[in-house]
């Protein structure tokens, strides 16, 4: 039954950050797509913009790791 | 790192200004801004040059324009200046300005025209055999339909219809083309070719009419003359090809030398704008780097003499802001400048980071992909780069970076005992450092360590710089931040005994001491600053989870060779997979390694806004 709730937790912690990473490119992406329309220049600042909320999900995805690794010790 | 730049005020005669300019352009150093007015009482200097830069810019449309029309050819290849004369020249470049565009225009025609040609020759081969041979009937018509693709189920339908209205008076053939188009031939008897019409207009069918312009109505006997006109057409456009390259044979060379001498003349008229003239004296100013001004000086007194003045401007009047910024790095870094560029550049003053980037990028890359096989495609694919690729161009510098990329990930993939994921083990590869597949937390750390290590370096280089622009009290501050950051990650390591656990409660007390300190010196922000540099380091956690996001793609890949029955679907089907990790470990890593750079180190220390060096010289082309 552990094993189950451990496994549970660590795909809940991917599976919510990597919601809240995609709501938030959602957001971020067309807003950038248009700002290049007119600013192609901005090209870099674009990229890390819609990089930014990818830390999130990997963060998410380290507890995961972590969550698996205390239940597996 | 940022060359060190003095701004230098030159003087003269005024009636030689522009030898003056021109002997500038030719050292090409000198980075021009306008001279304050309080140095010389006149303005601007007037005369001719606006209306001298309107006609040299109007030759230089013709002359880009000629140059665009011709046929692409290899580097370039311009006359000696001095056998370029610019009057007749510019005469000749409008010339052939006004041949380039009717051959264009031509050419696009012939284009077109080819084009529609070439759809009614699948046409000629699909029913030639049936066309040549004697007709059933003497008056026999015969019409010519094209079904859209996909259409092709509609073809017996018709010929039902067609059979029900006109019995055994029609013959209809269909063909398949290649364009998935269905070509359809109706022979009809004169008396049955009304109803024929009749009924393919009611089905919204159009007969496919015979090429504008030969004047013949029926497909049928358009064809030979189509043919005919297909060669003729294919014979004008090597004609228009041939004269493409012959001009571009003859005129490059001198087109090429007049483009470089327009745009030079331009150049120097917006010098010329730059400079101020009195009654007898003119001045003009700018920046250069500092060992360059004792050459310049030299290089004025010996070819312009001594009615010249190369002085050079005390600090006083100018702040560091005002100097443009020029890098120079030592070879190695150079490409990597290409990263810092993308960004504003920093103000001058401040620092460069592009070795530090130099040193940084590619061994996140390497720690992300960290795999021999996939540094060793990446290798091929950057050599394969940088030779095909021109020296000084973007396109060298990202083969660069992509070779020290390489570089790092193969000696990772060493480290992790990584080939193709786990493939390596069949040639007795083992992990020098760990295993990436089991050893996550041992990662993990290593990942955040080094993400301190990299922020704390970003706090020193913060440290550095204000320190230098004489803003103590933050140089300070940021000193206090870096010592919370030490002194909270020993803490951290007393507590989980990776330190001894004595070094706990002393680190702990100086994190209190420095924390209110750190407040007195920078006010709350600094908390909100601290927060964000251990988040920063924090964020570093990316690395370990895309690199084992990575392996772990490579040894799926590597199970499809045994879990899909024939081992040769398998095989094909893990080379796909490791193609396609290949590819989001070229990219994934790359932007991240950006990010990591543009968000947590940059964010410590970098002060952008640094204007661009543009010294006058003269004009070069760009790849």
């Amino acid at each position: 039954m552990d094993l189950i709730w451990i496994v549970f937790a660590s795909a809940a912690a991917v599976a919510i950050t990597a919601l809240a990473t995609a709501w938030a490119q959602g957001r971020i992406g067309p807003a950038v797509a248009a700002s290049l329309a007119e600013k192609p220049e901005l090209a870099t600042t674009a990229i890390i913009m819609v990089a930014i909320p990818e830390t999130m999900v990997i963060l998410g995805f380290v507890v995961a790791v972590m969550i698996l690794l205390r239940g597996a010790g | 790192m940022i060359i060190e730049m003095a701004r230098v005020r030159i003087a003269g005669p005024r009636q030689r200004l522009d030898p003056a300019l021109r002997l500038l352009q030719d050292v090409g150093d000198l980075h021009l801004i306008a001279a304050p007015p309080s140095v010389a009482a006149g303005g601007p200097p007037g005369s001719q040059v606006p209306r001298l830069a309107r006609h040299a810019r109007r030759m230089l449309d013709d002359v880009d324009a000629a140059i665009t029309g011709l046929p692409r050819e290899g580097p370039r290849n311009p006359l000696p200046a001095r056998q370029v004369r610019l009057p007749p020249a510019a005469r000749r470049a409008h010339g052939l300005r006004r041949e380039l565009d009717a051959l264009a225009r031509a050419r696009a025609a012939l284009a077109e025209e080819s084009t529609a040609l070439q759809q009614y020759r699948a046409f000629f081969d699909a029913f030639e055999p049936l066309l040549q041979r004697t007709p059933r009937w003497p008056d026999a018509r015969a019409s010519f339909v094209l079904l859209r693709p996909g259409a092709g189920a509609s073809v017996a339908e018709l010929e039902r219809s067609i059979q029900t209205v006109t019995g055994a008076e029609v013959e209809m053939h269909a063909r398949p083309l290649p364009s998935g188009e269905t070509a359809v031939l109706l022979l009809a008897s004169g008396s049955a070719a009304s109803e024929v019409e009749k009924l393919l207009s009611a089905a919204r069918l159009d007969e496919l009419p015979a090429p504008r312009g030969l004047g013949e109505p029926s497909l049928a006997r358009a064809m030979p003359a189509l043919r005919a006109r297909i060669t003729e057409v294919d014979a004008q456009l090597q004609a228009n090809e041939a004269r493409r390259a012959e001009i571009a044979r003859q005129a490059r060379p001198e087109l090429e030398a007049l483009q470089a001498q327009l745009h030079d003349l331009l150049l120097l008229a917006e010098a010329r704008a730059q400079a101020r003239t009195g009654e007898l004296l003119f001045v003009v100013e700018g920046w250069l780097p500092e060992p360059a001004l004792a050459p310049l000086r030299e290089r004025v007194a010996r070819e312009l003499g001594a009615d010249f003045v190369v002085a050079k401007v005390a600090t006083e009047p100018w702040t560091r802001g005002d100097a443009p910024v020029a890098l120079a790095n030592p070879r190695l870094f150079r490409p990597f400048e290409l990263i810092t560029r993308a960004f504003p550049l920093p103000r001058y003053g401040s620092i460069d980071p592009t070795p530090f980037v130099a040193v940084f990028f590619p061994m996140f890359f390497g720690l992300m992909l960290g795999d021999v096989g996939y540094g060793l495609l990446l290798a091929g694919i950057a050599v394969t780069l940088r030779w095909r690729s021109a020296s000084g161009t973007t396109l060298r510098a990202v083969a660069e970076m992509a070779l020290g990329c390489a570089l790092f990930t193969i000696v990772f993939g060493l480290a992790f005992g990584e080939l193709f994921g786990k493939l390596g083990g069949a040639l007795s590869l083992r992990p020098l450092a760990f295993d990436r597949e089991n050893a996550l937390a041992p990662f993990l750390i290593f990942a955040i360590a080094l993400g301190a290590v990299h922020v704390v370096l970003g706090l020193v280089l913060a440290v550095v710089g204000a320190w230098r622009q004489g803003q103590r009290r933050q140089a300070v501050g940021r000193g206090l931040t870096i010592a919370m950051i030490v002194l909270s990650a020993l803490a951290l390591l007393a507590a989980f005994k990776v330190l001894p656990s004595r070094l706990f409660t002393p680190a702990a007390i100086a994190v209190l001491i420095a924390f209110p300190l750190l407040i007195a010196l920078e006010g709350i922000i600094a908390v909100v600053e601290l927060m964000s540099a251990f988040g920063h380091i924090l964020s570093y956690a990316r690395i370990m989870a895309l690199g084992t996001a990575s392996l772990m793609l490579a040894i799926i890949a590597n199970r499809m060779v045994g879990a899909l029955g024939s081992a040769l679907v398998g095989v094909a089907f893990a080379l796909l997979f490791h193609l396609v990790n290949f590819a989001i470990g070229l990219f994934s890593p790359t932007i991240h390694a950006l990010r990591l750079h543009y968000v947590e180190f940059f964010g410590e220390f970098y002060s952008p806004g640094g204007a661009t060096y543009r010294p006058l010289a003269h004009w070069r082309a760009t790849a």
